[in-house]
């Protein structure tokens, strides 16, 4: 069951709407293309991401890559979304100090419990499902993120500007990863909380790396992430947005980098100031 | 085998950042692979390098090496991207070296991930892709036993994918105890079929993530048993 709080982005359709105040203090604007090679296997898209408002208006983004070797990875992409953000964004209220990270550990043990069911209830192997998942809960003094797999989340710091939080997980070999789906899922979760003024962030799934982070570090490039946390700060019309960060990411010198599907979803946390009006024309 | 640094890594890496998805052919060119067998193989090559090339990533990604073993093992090919690779006319003779040519692919692999690495350029799982048509012959049976052990660790600690593949005359019970994969019968001659399916599959490799499993397309050049 979906909340009607859950905002969904998946495969090639984008959440169309302005941003509502529902999401305040908050903006999000998020996109996901096929890659060329899923288009070119007519295979579908097998990112998902969604994200909704939670407890004491803290922002909750989920972002899961399905594994284009899973049968289903898509479909656990999605679901793992679903029931991530589902319990995060029902959650009573926010905890203090470690219970963050807790709650986002939980949130990713019903994901794999949902999982486990859906694959009982399909009658296929729990890896038929297997996706990477990223959480991440924000609130305007700090952000907690757990991530399992590849994808990286960053956020934008009022003091010290872009900062990685989680990084990919890679083996030796570029299209290794770990999934949630993996009988060791629980002993690779990392979990990382940034405290400080948090003007925004963003969360991508792999198909980005090559262009947001430093790699093999893993560190993200900050000439990249400036301008698309001024966008997202700046836009004002949501739908607009949106439409124009897909048209980004299917622009050639984005989607030559990979032939993987891209998710990327940024935030930003308005300064609660209205935006500063054009001058009034006078009349003379 | 010291590898000398060479300076033309710097422009190779530099002007083809792409990841990298390094394959070793390891061909059988002893005396019995004369005539229509070596024929066929030489067809299959230049029909490798035009699939290949029909992709618009692979040509970058892809990287070929060649070594083939009769009485001598011979790097014909060092690693080199599809797009710059030309298919060469082998010609054959004398005995099976298999178990040098095993080790002389399993080094070639080694050096290239280590010349992967000093560049920071990302790559997936090497393969190497054993043809053959007998068995080893005229090497001691340690030394075999030794290759088949090194094929046997080097898949546990998935430093590499090995096929072996058997065509008509093969000893595949042998193949099966040297190589930890199930060896593949080629169907009659069918090279051509063959070569389009391991350029196929490497694309789904370059493409695709995996867990522990490669999926690949069942192979139709193969005889089921």
């Amino acid at each position: 069951m979906i909340s009607k709080g859950l905002r969904w982005l998946r495969g090639d359709h984008s959440a169309n709407q302005r941003f509502p105040e529902g999401l305040a203090p908050w903006r999000v604007v998020g996109a996901t293309v096929a890659g060329t090679s899923h288009q070119k296997l007519g295979q579908p898209c097998q990112d998902a991401a969604g994200w909704a408002l939670g407890p004491d208006r803290c922002l909750i983004i989920a972002v899961a890559d399905g594994a284009g070797s899973a049968k289903l990875g898509g479909e656990g992409a999605q679901l793992a979304v679903s029931t991530a953000v589902n319990y995060l964004a029902g959650r009573k209220s926010l905890g203090s100090g470690d219970s963050s990270k807790k709650d986002l550990v939980s949130a990713l043990e019903r994901a794999i419990s949902a999982l486990t069911s859906d694959a009982e209830k399909r009658d296929v192997e729990l890896r038929d499902l297997a996706t990477t998942l990223i959480l991440v809960q924000a609130t305007p003094n700090s952000v907690t993120a757990l991530q399992v797999g590849d994808g990286s989340a960053i956020i934008g710091d009022l003091q010290s500007g872009v900062v990685g939080l989680t990084k990919p997980q890679v083996g030796e070999y570029i299209n290794e990863t770990s999934f949630i789906t993996a009988n060791d899922a629980m002993e690779r979760v990392e979990t990382v909380t940034h405290q400080g003024s948090v003007s925004g962030g963003a969360v991508f799934s792999d198909g980005l790396q090559m262009l947001a982070l430093k790699m093999p570090e893993g560190t993200p490039h900050a000439p990249f992430f400036d301008p698309l946390l001024r966008f997202v700060g700046s836009a004002a019309d949501a739908g607009a947005a949106d439409d124009e960060l897909r048209s980004f990411l299917a622009s050639p010198r984005v989607i030559s980098q990979t032939t993987d599907d891209l998710t990327l979803v940024l935030f930003a946390l308005k300064d609660g100031h209205e935006d500063p009006q054009d001058p009034p024309v006078g009349n003379g | 085998m010291a590898e000398a640094p060479r300076l033309e890594d710097a422009v190779e890496f530099a002007e083809n950042p792409e990841p990298r998805c390094p394959c070793v052919l390891l061909l059988d060119t002893s005396g019995s692979m004369q005539g229509a067998p070596i024929e066929a193989l030489n067809r299959g090559l230049r029909t490798f390098k035009d699939d290949l090339m029909r992709d618009p990533v692979a040509p970058k990604r892809v990287e070929v090496a060649i070594v083939t073993f009769d009485n001598d093992v011979t790097v014909v090919q060092d690693f080199i991207t599809a797009d710059r690779f030309e298919a060469p006319i082998l010609e054959c003779q004398g005995m099976t070296h298999m178990a040098a040519g095993i080790n002389t692919a399993l080094d070639l692999i080694q050096a290239r991930k280590e010349r992967y690495n000093l560049s920071g350029v990302p790559y997936y799982r090497p393969w190497v892709f054993m043809i053959t048509d007998g068995r080893p012959q005229g090497e001691m049976p340690d030394f075999v036993d030794l290759a088949a052990q090194r094929i046997q660790e080097e898949e546990a600690t998935k430093r590499v994918v090995f096929f072996g593949v058997g065509v008509e005359g093969a000893d595949i019970p042998i193949l099966s105890e040297i190589v930890v994969r199930t060896p593949m019968r080629l169907r009659g001659l069918n090279f051509n079929e063959l070569f389009v399916w391991l350029s196929r599959s490497m694309l789904a490799v370059s493409d695709s993530k995996i867990g522990d499993a490669v999926a690949l397309q069942p192979p139709g050049w193969a005889a089921v048993d």
